[in-house]
């Protein structure tokens, strides 16, 4: 019998839920608050609004996907909508003399999003399954082609952009400055990221549940699967349209890209990459994929190849996602147990990233021999430089890459003992989380 | 005084299969009314017509003298009809807690309310951990109802079809698959939880019937060819030979 003597799965719970519920909201808060201070250049900036805003439309997939059941290939339709009807409002502010102050633009924002989302939703969510997914995306190609044919409204090519500052004053902002509208985009990142995570909270968010596990029952117990599933779509329309309005303010220009179907695919690989089992999946998925977005791409030109691969061993491997993953390790934690893990972790902790490495270094030593201008030969691969050509460099890379390949698979079953030991429940009691 | 459920002329056919035919039935409000006959029969089926999954081909459903045929089964659920299934249906991946809270939701007032918070709402949780007591569940509380062993998955089917309060429970087939004893412990439940409501039961078990029924209708290729008490019905010549034979000696 180890550590928590004999209750083990309650001798765990006080200190995994904290005593307090709201300290991980006041935790996040102020986290927010002090980023800009940690990270303070103008890139770092807007790399953290374009992971605030692609939260919050990471949040609002998941409670279609993850919550409702409903599997979207147009979320980004109320997203681009909402963003395109703020650009308007912008312009009118500028041009008409419309009052609005900037902050409460992704309320607007959001009722647009509403407004299309209860207006589409009255026949896409009269099914779920594989008709809601055929019409979302039908619905997702036409917006898309609109906004190449109805120049007036989506300006065509080249999109509609704007002026953010162009409005009232707020307390003597006047959001030209990058740190304002981080302000101003972390708060509304609070705002709909608690709303979100309170709505799953509600009757409604926990009847979509009972929806999406088992229509047929939450039919016979009054509720019409119908309409739970046109309220979560609204709901979710609404926050994608405070996502679109975000992407409005800070970058003031919106166009085609912001509503067709690849930015309607990218967000259902962001919350399956993050977790669609968990709410804070999104939020994890949504940090990871900017962050490889924006850093990845300033060292190398396939970075899309890597996320690529990274999508499709996160859905092979761990259909729970970056967040499941995380919450694998909450038995053993609750057991404290998670001890056991630490050794074959740091073991494999070397062979990993010499496999990445290694890996991406064969990729890369590929991409350059094919794609480089013709007569460069030479190529920086961390911080080595050498002839790409040559096939000495290709031949190390193959060798490394399969040699720490074969320690992995050699330490698996070490690993996996250590596993099934630290989850391993010694005290007879109730089922394991899965 | 009008009947809980009332049919009429009660016809349903998929293509040609005609399934049922001219069903004329009535049951009282508190009357416990067992549907008997052999597989195939259309039990199901008549079932799934009073509760609004099929649409009857002619003729028409009464609750409490209101015609419900062509309403969807979310309406007829909203006017005190709640019914358990063949297969047990419940939610596998929330706790036991949550599957009966969201049997309560509806009748309770909630309904697609998003401005409560559900673990604040007290009455809620009282109200189902009342239920959980009446069904013996109480200590899976917190269970993931997928972990349930079978026969606590059906204690809480039928939990769940009696929590919103209706006051006539359509059970399909509650001790399907069940041994002796836990037989003996989901009639006691049903008993207990069915006081002085309409209880309508499709059951293969004769001794449950027996034991539960105020009347008994025999339903055979979709008609119905006896209903009456469970005496008559035993007695009757007409059912011995086209159903029972010589098992309801036995019985």
């Amino acid at each position: 019998m180890s550590t928590p003597s004999t209750t083990p799965l309650t001798a765990g719970t006080r200190r995994l839920i904290p005593l307090n519920h709201a300290m991980p909201w006041i935790v996040a808060a102020i986290c927010l608050i002090i980023l800009p201070y940690v990270f303070d250049s103008r890139s770092a900036l807007t790399i953290m609004n374009q992971m605030a805003i692609t939260i919050v439309f990471a949040l609002s997939y998941n409670m279609l996907l993850g919550q409702g059941g409903m599997l979207s290939f147009g979320h980004a339709v109320y997203m681009g909508l909402g963003g395109f009807f703020c650009m308007h409002l912008l312009n009118m502010v500028e041009y008409d003399g419309l009052w609005l102050p900037l902050p409460l633009l992704p309320l607007f924002g959001g009722l647009f999003g509403l407004l299309f989302a209860l207006i589409i939703g009255t026949f896409s969510t009269r099914r779920a399954g594989t008709v809601f997914a055929m019409i979302s995306l039908g619905v997702g190609e036409l917006i898309a082609a609109c906004s190449i044919i109805i120049v007036v409204f989506f300006g065509g090519e080249e999109g509609v952009s704007g002026d953010r500052t162009m409005g009232p004053e707020v307390f003597g902002w006047d959001f030209g400055a990058q740190s304002q509208v981080y302000y101003l985009t972390a708060g509304w990142l609070l705002i709909a990221a608690l709303g979100m995570y309170l709505y799953s909270r509600t009757p409604i968010g926990r009847i979509a549940n009972a929806v999406r596990d088992n229509e047929e029952r939450a039919e016979f117990l009054g509720y019409s699967q119908r309409h739970v599933r046109w309220i979560s779509f609204c709901a979710s329309g609404f926050f994608a349209g405070i996502a679109g309005a975000l992407f409005a303010i800070n970058f003031e220009i919106l166009t085609e890209e912001n509503l067709n179907l690849a930015t309607s695919g990218s967000i259902l690989l962001i919350t399956f990459l993050g977790g669609v089992g968990f709410f804070v999946g999104p939020i994890i998925g949504a940090i990871v994929f900017t962050l490889l977005q924006t850093v990845l791409s300033l060292y190398t030109e396939i970075w899309s190849l890597y996320l690529g691969i990274l999508f499709v061993a996160t859905v092979m491997f761990f259909p729970g996602g970056l967040a499941g993953l995380l919450a694998m390790h909450v038995l053993p934690w609750k057991l404290g147990k998670l001890g056991h893990l630490i050794a074959p972790y740091a073991k494999m902790f070397l062979p990993a990233i010499a496999f990445v490495l290694s890996s991406a270094a064969v990729l890369e030593i590929l991409f350059h021999r094919r794609h480089a201008s013709v007569g460069d030969h030479e190529m920086t691969l961390y911080g080595i430089t050498f002839d790409s050509h040559h096939l000495l460099p290709l031949i190390a890379a193959l060798a490394l890459a399969a040699v720490s390949f074969w320690a992995l698979v050699k330490m698996a079953p070490a690993l996996k003992e250590a596993w099934d030991e630290a989850t391993h429940m010694d005290a007879p009691g109730a089922g394991g989380a899965s | 005084m009008t009947a809980a459920i009332e049919l009429r002329q009660l016809s349903k056919s998929f293509g040609l299969a005609k399934i049922i035919q001219d069903v004329n039935l009535g049951i009282a409000k508190g009357e416990r009314h067992a549907i008997i006959g052999p597989n195939g029969a259309g039990k199901s089926t008549l079932f799934n017509l009073i509760t609004g999954k099929y649409l009857p081909t002619t003729g028409s459903v009464h609750l409490h003298g209101v015609d419900v045929s062509g309403k969807k089964p979310y309406e007829i659920n909203r006017m005190g009809l709640s019914r358990s299934f063949q297969i047990t249906n419940i939610f596998h991946n929330m706790t036991v807690f949550e599957n009966v809270r969201c049997g309560l939701m509806w009748s309770m007032g909630y309904k697609y309310s998003f401005w409560h918070m559900v673990n604040r709402q007290h009455d809620l949780t009282e109200k189902a951990d009342e239920i959980l007591e009446q069904i013996n569940l109480t200590s899976r509380r917190n269970m993931v109802a997928g972990a349930l062993a079978y026969a606590e998955q059906r204690a809480l089917e039928i939990g769940i079809t009696i929590a919103g309060g209706a006051d006539i429970v359509m059970l399909d087939e509650p001790c399907a698959g069940m041994s002796h004893s836990e037989t003996d412990y989901i009639v006691d439940l049903i008993r207990k939880v069915t006081e002085g409501k309409t209880l309508v039961i499709v059951e293969h078990d004769m001794g449950v019937i027996f034991d539960l029924a105020d009347k008994i209708s025999v339903l055979v290729y979709g008609e119905i060819i006896e209903s009456d008490t469970p005496e008559a019905v035993r007695a009757s010549k007409a059912v011995q030979e086209a159903y029972l034979g010589t098992t309801l000696e036995d019985a």
